[in-house]
């Protein structure tokens, strides 16, 4: 476990656990087996990938088709949530 | 909000779907298929009932001679459904104020 | 166990099991079990035309995976009851 008082950066987050717990509160992008594309705040996840986000943008084929406040999205269809660098994007 | 002793926190994703019980919701399956309906139960698997629940199903044609996209959508109202959990992609709650 | 104690009220009902792969099954409720397999007996199938090799069966077994949705009676369920047994269930975890 990270001590408290360490500020954890999502680039030094070591395990994946720790990397899930890093990037809650922060964008991310998460991607699914269909290879649609979430993009949002991630609220939280529990371990079976569940995921809350919030204010979250669905993308298909790169392409903006519905937005979300709030998304429930079930654990089995998640391919991988990767953190958004802001100032990179 | 938390009108009857429960929280309206987000503390695990379920949560969200905890605090929509009774409020019409969005959801998005496999196979192109969308509901929007009453969520009137649910379990961990995701297992839900909706009531006057509207489905869409979108399809997809290629025109036999420009090859143009057509895209359709059927819709149908079904008055009370049992959803089984693991055809569901995304749920989507109301707004919350 | 809410859907499995659910599907137990509805025995004797008339239900259609919307499958997977399409196919659309009405009958009577017979019996169901933990997975949510499915009995119906008197069943009778949608779309008859596009499913020939069904025309005869009048009972049949459904493995709980293969369904899409089950059409229930409106008004066979008090919502007020599943909306505390689904609290119910969701503080027990």
């Amino acid at each position: 476990m990270a001590d408290a008082g360490t500020p954890m950066t999502t680039g030094v987050s070591k395990t994946p656990a720790e990397f899930l717990k890093a990037i809650k509160g922060k964008a991310v992008l998460v991607k699914l087996n269909s290879g649609v594309d979430y993009r949002g705040i991630l609220a939280c996840l529990d371990g079976y990938m569940n995921i809350a986000m919030e204010q979250t943008e669905e993308y298909v084929n790169g392409q903006l088709k519905n937005k979300y406040g709030d998304a429930f999205i079930r654990g089995n269809n998640v391919l991988y949530i990767s953190a958004i660098n802001k100032s990179a994007s | 909000m938390a009108d009857d002793g429960e929280t309206a926190t987000v503390k695990e994703p379920l949560d969200l779907i905890r605090l929509s019980l009774d409020e019409r919701i969005y959801v998005k399956l496999r196979g192109e298929r969308e509901l929007r309906g009453r969520l009137h139960a649910y379990d961990q698997h995701l297992n839900m009932i909706l009531g006057e629940v509207e489905e869409t199903l979108t399809t997809v044609e290629i025109d036999d001679e420009t090859y143009e996209e057509i895209i359709k959508t059927q819709k149908r109202v079904i008055p009370f459904l049992f959803v089984r959990g693991d055809g569901i992609i995304l749920v989507s709650p109301p707004l919350r104020s | 166990m809410l859907f499995f104690s659910l599907f137990k009220t509805l025995v004797g009902k008339e239900v259609t099991v919307e499958l997977k792969n399409d196919l659309c099954i009405s009958g009577a409720l017979h019996s169901v079990d933990q997975y949510l397999n499915i009995k119906l007996t008197n069943t009778r199938v949608h779309n008859e035309q596009k499913y020939p090799h069904m025309m005869s069966v009048r009972n049949c077994f459904i493995r709980g995976s293969v369904v899409r949705y089950v059409h229930l009676p409106p008004g066979a369920v008090d919502v007020e009851v599943l909306h505390d047994a689904t609290r119910r269930e969701a503080r027990g975890g």
